[in-house]
C-alpha cells in the first residue's frame, strides 16, 4: 500500500511542476494542431468542391437520361430534375429489338438445365460412391453423360419455346451437341483433375471442401449459360435495334482487343524482362521513341491499308480490332516493370524442374502477375470502348459498322439533335455500366501484393 | 546418378568480362563436390553453367556420357536448390514439390507417393497443405530440398542453400544435408562461401578465386597441403598467419630464419625443396593459429610479440599479437592448457613469446605465391 502511494504523490508533484513548466509548449502544440486542422479543412473543402464540380456532368447526364423525349421535348432545358421520370429513352434504345425476351428465355432455360444437370451429376456421384468403383474413365463418362443430357434438354426446350419444328433445327442442334459434348468432356476432366481419389469428388458440392464445391458448381452453371446463349444465337437470331448493334460492335471490338492485346503485351514484356538477346536495348529504346508520336498520325495511311484489305465501312469491326491490336506490344513498359520485380530464380527453378519457357510464363509468372494481367486487360478493354477517332473514319458512313461513341455522336449531330439529346444521355449511361462494373469488381487487384513468401526478403 | 566432366569450360560475359577461366574438373558418380571461394570467384557461375542457366562460352560439359552444352535445363536431369529457396508462392507446399512431376505427366498416385516420401524424409509432412508464405526459413529450405529430391535427379546442385538461415539453424541443416546425402546417395555439387560448410560436407573441395581453380582436393588435403597462399589463407579459421622469413641452405640441409630464431627443416621437407631446386631466398612462412604454442619459460627459439586483443572463445583463447615489425599474428590457445596465473597475465600490452612445431609449417614463394612444399 505504501509503495503504491509514493508514486501517486510523485505523479501529482510531477504534474504540478509539469503544468507550470509546460504551459508554453502545450500552447504551441495546440496552435500547431489548429494550424494543421485549418490546412486540412481547406484542402478537404477544395477537394469536395472539385469533386462536386467534377461529378455535375455525370449527374446531369444520368438525370437527363430519365427525361422523356416525347413528353418534355428539347435538348437543353433550364432545369436539372426531369418533371416526370420515365424510361422512354432507354426503351427507345431497345426499340424493335427482341433483346430482353431473348435474353430472359436464354437465361431461364440455361438456369433450369444447369439445375437439372447438377442434380443428375450429384446423383451419379452418390451412386458411384456407393459402388466403390474406381477409375477415372468411368467418372468422366458419367459426368459427360449427365452434361449431354442437360444439353439435349436445352435444345428440346428452346425448340419447344420457339415452336420450331424439331427437324428444322435438328442438324444445327446435332452439330452443337457434338461441340458441347466435347466441352463437357473437357469440363469433366477439369472437375476430376486435382483429386487422386477422384470419384469421391465428382459432383462439386459433394467434395469435402464446400468452397471448392461451390466453385465447381458455379463453373458448371456458367458453362451452361454460355452454351445456351450460343445455342440461342444459332437457333434464334436476336433482332437488334440500331443502338444494340453499335453496342454489340463496341463490345466485340473491345473484348477481342482486350484478349489479343493482353496476350501480346504480356508476352512482349515477359520476353523483354527475362530474355537477353541482341538488340534488346535497341528495340526498347526505339519503341520508346516511336511511342512519343501520337497514334492518330498514322490515321490516313491506316485507312488506305484497311481499304485495300476491305476492312473499312462494312468490315469496320475486324478492321478496328486490327488497328487497336497492331502496335499493342509498344505498351510493354508497365508490365515489364512488374515482371522485373518477380524474382528470376523462380523462372530458373521452374526451368530446372522441367518447364519450357512458355510453361514458366503460364504456370508460374501469370498467377503471380494477376494484378498486372488485370490492369492490362482493363486498359486494353477501355481504349477501344471509348474510342472515337479511329472508329469514326474506319466505319465512315456505314451505320452498321459504328461503335457506340460514333453512333451516339451521330444522333446529336443530326438536324433533330435537340430531340435526340436525352436519348444520347441514356445511351451514354448504358455505356458507362460495364466499365463501372469492371472497375468495381477488379479494383482490389491493383494493390494486391504478390510475391510474399517466395523469396526471403 | 552420373559422373560429370568439365573440360576447358570458360564463361565470358558480354563486354569481355571473363567470369570463369579454363575450368577442368572431373566429378565422380555419387561424389559430393563443394565449390568454395570468396564472392565473385565464379563458383556460382560454374554451377549455373552446369544447370544450364548460363551458356557455356567455351569448352565442353559432359553429364554421364552426354555432352550437354546446348541441352535445355529441363532435359539435363538435374535438380537445383537456390539460395533464396525460389518456392512458387501461389501454390501449396505439396504442389510445389509435385510441380516437376506433373510436368512429366506422372500419374497422380506416383506423384502422391513421391511427395509424401520426400516430405517424410525432410519432416515437413504436416506443412504440405500450407503456402510457402506460412513457413519459416528453415522449413522453406526443406521444401526447396524436397522439391529437388522428388525428381530423383542424376545430379543435385545446391547454390549456397544455407546462407539465408541463422547460425543455429545453419548448423542443424548442415548436419541434415550430410544425413540426406547418405540417404539419397547421388552426385552433389554444392556451392558455398563458407569454408566450414565446405570442409564438413565435401568429399572433395574445389577452391576458386577470380575465375581460376586454386586447388582441388579432399578437405584433409587442402587443409594440410595448401597449394598456394590463397588456399592457405582461405581454409581454416581464424586464417593462417603469414610471416616473412629467410630460407637458408647449407648443403642438403635447409633452415628458416625469422625474427632472430632459426628453425631447421625436417628431412622430408628438405627433400622436396631440394627436388624443386630452391636455393636460399626470402619466403613466407605459414603457421596456423592453432599450432602456435605459448612459452612462459625462457625457452630458446621463440618469437616475441605484444598482445593487442585477447578474445575469450570459451574453450580457447584467440590472442591477437603484434610482432616487432608490426606484423599481426593470431594464436589459438586452448584454455585448459593455461594455469589461472598464466591466463591472468594475458592482458593488453603484455609481452609474450610463442613458438611452433616445425612439422606444421608451410613455405610459400613471395613472388608466385605458390607453396614450395606442394
Amino acid at each position: 500500500m505504501a509503495e503504491k502511494k509514493i508514486p501517486e504523490v510523485d505523479i501529482i508533484v510531477d504534474e504540478k511542476a509539469g503544468v507550470i513548466k509546460e504551459v508554453k509548449p502545450q500552447q504551441k502544440l495546440r496552435s500547431k494542431k489548429g494550424h494543421e486542422r485549418r490546412i486540412n479543412g481547406t484542402i478537404y473543402t477544395v477537394l469536395t468542391i472539385m469533386s462536386i464540380v467534377w461529378l455535375v456532368p455525370f449527374v446531369f447526364l444520368v438525370l437527363q437520361s430519365f427525361r422523356s423525349y416525347q413528353l418534355e421535348k428539347g435538348g437543353m432545358v433550364d432545369y436539372l430534375l426531369p418533371k416526370t421520370f420515365s424510361l422512354d429513352n432507354y426503351a427507345f434504345l431497345f426499340e424493335g429489338s427482341n433483346f430482353f425476351s431473348w435474353m430472359g428465355r436464354a437465361l431461364l432455360i440455361a438456369a433450369g438445365c444447369a439445375l437439372v444437370t447438377a442434380l443428375l451429376v450429384h446423383a451419379a456421384g452418390k451412386w458411384l460412391d456407393k459402388r466403390d468403383g474406381n477409375g477415372k474413365a468411368a467418372g468422366i463418362a458419367v459426368i459427360a453423360c449427365c452434361l449431354a443430357i442437360g444439353y439435349a434438354l436445352m435444345v428440346a426446350l428452346s425448340c419447344a419455346l420457339h415452336q420450331y419444328a424439331l427437324n428444322d433445327c435438328l442438324v444445327k442442334a446435332l452439330i452443337l451437341l457434338a461441340v458441347f459434348a466435347l466441352v463437357g468432356y473437357i469440363v469433366a476432366r477439369i472437375y476430376l483433375k486435382q483429386d487422386s481419389k477422384l470419384l469421391r469428388s465428382i459432383p462439386g458440392y459433394v467434395a469435402e471442401d464446400k468452397h471448392e464445391g461451390a466453385k465447381k458448381f458455379g463453373a458448371m452453371a456458367l458453362e451452361f449459360g454460355a452454351a445456351f446463349v450460343i445455342l440461342q444465337m444459332v437457333l434464334t437470331p436476336m433482332v437488334e435495334s440500331q443502338y444494340l448493334k453499335w453496342y454489340g460492335n463496341t463490345l466485340t471490338i473491345a473484348l477481342f482487343t482486350a484478349v489479343i492485346q493482353t496476350a501480346i503485351v504480356l508476352s512482349v514484356s515477359y520476353s523483354l524482362s527475362r530474355l537477353r538477346f541482341k538488340g534488346r536495348k535497341l528495340i526498347m529504346n526505339t519503341v520508346l521513341v516511336l511511342g512519343l508520336f501520337p497514334g492518330f498520325l498514322t490515321m490516313i495511311t491506316l485507312y488506305f491499308l484497311l481499304k485495300q484489305l476491305g476492312l473499312t465501312q462494312a468490315g469496320s469491326v475486324p478492321g478496328l480490332i486490327l488497328i487497336y491490336c497492331a502496335s499493342s506490344g509498344m505498351g510493354y513498359y508497365i508490365s515489364k516493370g512488374f515482371f522485373d520485380t518477380i524474382p528470376k530464380s523462380l523462372d530458373e527453378s521452374a526451368r530446372i524442374d522441367g518447364a519450357t519457357r512458355f510453361q514458366v510464363f503460364l504456370k508460374i509468372i501469370m498467377p503471380l502477375a494477376k494484378p498486372i494481367v488485370i490492369y492490362t486487360v482493363l486498359m486494353a478493354f477501355m481504349a477501344p470502348w471509348g474510342d472515337y477517332v479511329f472508329a469514326s473514319y474506319v466505319a465512315f458512313g456505314h451505320q452498321d459498322g459504328y461503335n457506340v461513341a460514333v453512333g451516339l455522336y451521330n444522333w446529336v449531330n443530326t438536324n433533330d439533335y435537340q430531340n435526340y439529346f436525352t436519348r444520347f444521355c441514356a445511351g451514354g449511361v448504358l455505356v458507362a455500366v460495364p466499365i463501372t462494373a469492371l472497375f468495381l469488381a477488379l479494383q482490389k487487384y491493383y494493390v494486391e501484393g504478390v510475391t510474399g513468401g517466395a523469396v526471403k526478403g | 546418378m552420373a559422373s560429370l566432366k568439365l573440360e576447358h569450360v570458360k564463361k565470358v560475359y558480354d563486354k569481355n568480362v571473363v567470369a570463369v577461366h579454363d575450368f577442368n574438373l572431373e566429378i565422380q558418380d555419387k561424389e559430393f563436390i563443394v565449390f568454395v571461394g570468396p564472392s565473385g570467384c565464379g563458383k556460382s557461375t560454374t554451377l549455373r553453367m552446369i544447370a544450364g542457366l548460363e551458356d557455356i562460352s567455351e569448352g565442353t560439359l559432359t553429364i554421364g556420357d552426354r555432352v550437354v552444352n546446348d541441352v535445355e535445363p529441363k532435359d539435363r536431369d538435374i535438380a537445383m536448390v537456390f539460395q533464396n529457396y525460389a518456392l512458387y508462392p501461389h501454390i501449396s507446399v505439396y504442389e510445389n514439390m509435385a510441380f516437376s512431376l506433373r510436368l512429366r505427366k506422372m500419374s497422380n498416385e506416383e506423384v502422391h507417393r513421391r511427395v509424401c516420401e520426400a516430405a517424410e524424409i525432410l519432416g515437413i509432412t504436416e506443412y504440405l497443405a500450407r503456402k510457402p508464405k506460412a513457413l519459416s526459413g528453415g522449413q522453406r529450405q526443406r521444401v526447396a530440398i524436397g522439391r529437388a529430391i522428388v525428381r530423383e535427379p542424376q545430379v543435385f546442385l545446391m547454390d549456397e542453400p544455407l546462407s539465408n538461415l541463422d547460425a543455429k539453424l545453419r548448423n542443424q541443416m548442415r548436419a541434415e544435408i550430410i544425413l540426406l546425402r547418405k540417404r539419397i546417395d547421388t552426385t552433389f555439387i554444392y556451392v558455398t562461401h563458407d569454408q566450414t560448410e565446405a570442409m564438413t560436407l565435401g568429399d572433395r573441395i574445389v577452391i576458386m578465386k577470380d575465375g581460376y581453380i586454386q586447388q582441388v582436393g579432399t578437405p584433409q588435403e587442402v587443409f594440410e597441403t595448401p597449394k598456394n597462399l590463397f588456399v592457405a589463407g582461405f581454409i581454416g579459421s581464424p586464417q593462417m598467419n603469414f610471416l616473412k622469413a629467410k630460407l637458408i641452405k647449407s648443403g642438403a640441409q635447409y633452415a628458416v630464419e625469422l625474427y632472430g630464431i632459426r628453425v631447421p627443416l625436417s628431412a622430408a621437407k628438405c627433400e622436396k625443396l631440394e627436388k624443386k631446386g630452391v636455393g636460399g631466398k626470402d619466403v613466407i612462412l605459414g603457421v596456423r593459429p592453432e599450432h602456435a604454442q605459448l612459452c612462459f619459460d625462457g625457452a630458446p627459439n621463440a618469437i616475441e610479440g605484444t598482445l593487442r586483443v585477447n578474445e575469450m572463445m570459451g574453450s580457447e583463447l584467440h590472442l591477437h599479437v603484434q610482432l616487432q615489425d608490426n606484423t599481426p599474428v593470431i594464436l589459438r590457445i586452448p584454455t585448459l592448457e593455461l594455469t589461472e596465473q598464466q591466463r591472468a597475465s594475458l592482458i593488453y600490452g603484455s609481452k609474450l613469446r610463442f613458438t611452433f612445431p616445425e612439422k606444421v609449417t608451410h613455405l610459400f614463394d613471395p613472388q608466385t605465391e605458390e607453396s614450395l612444399l606442394y
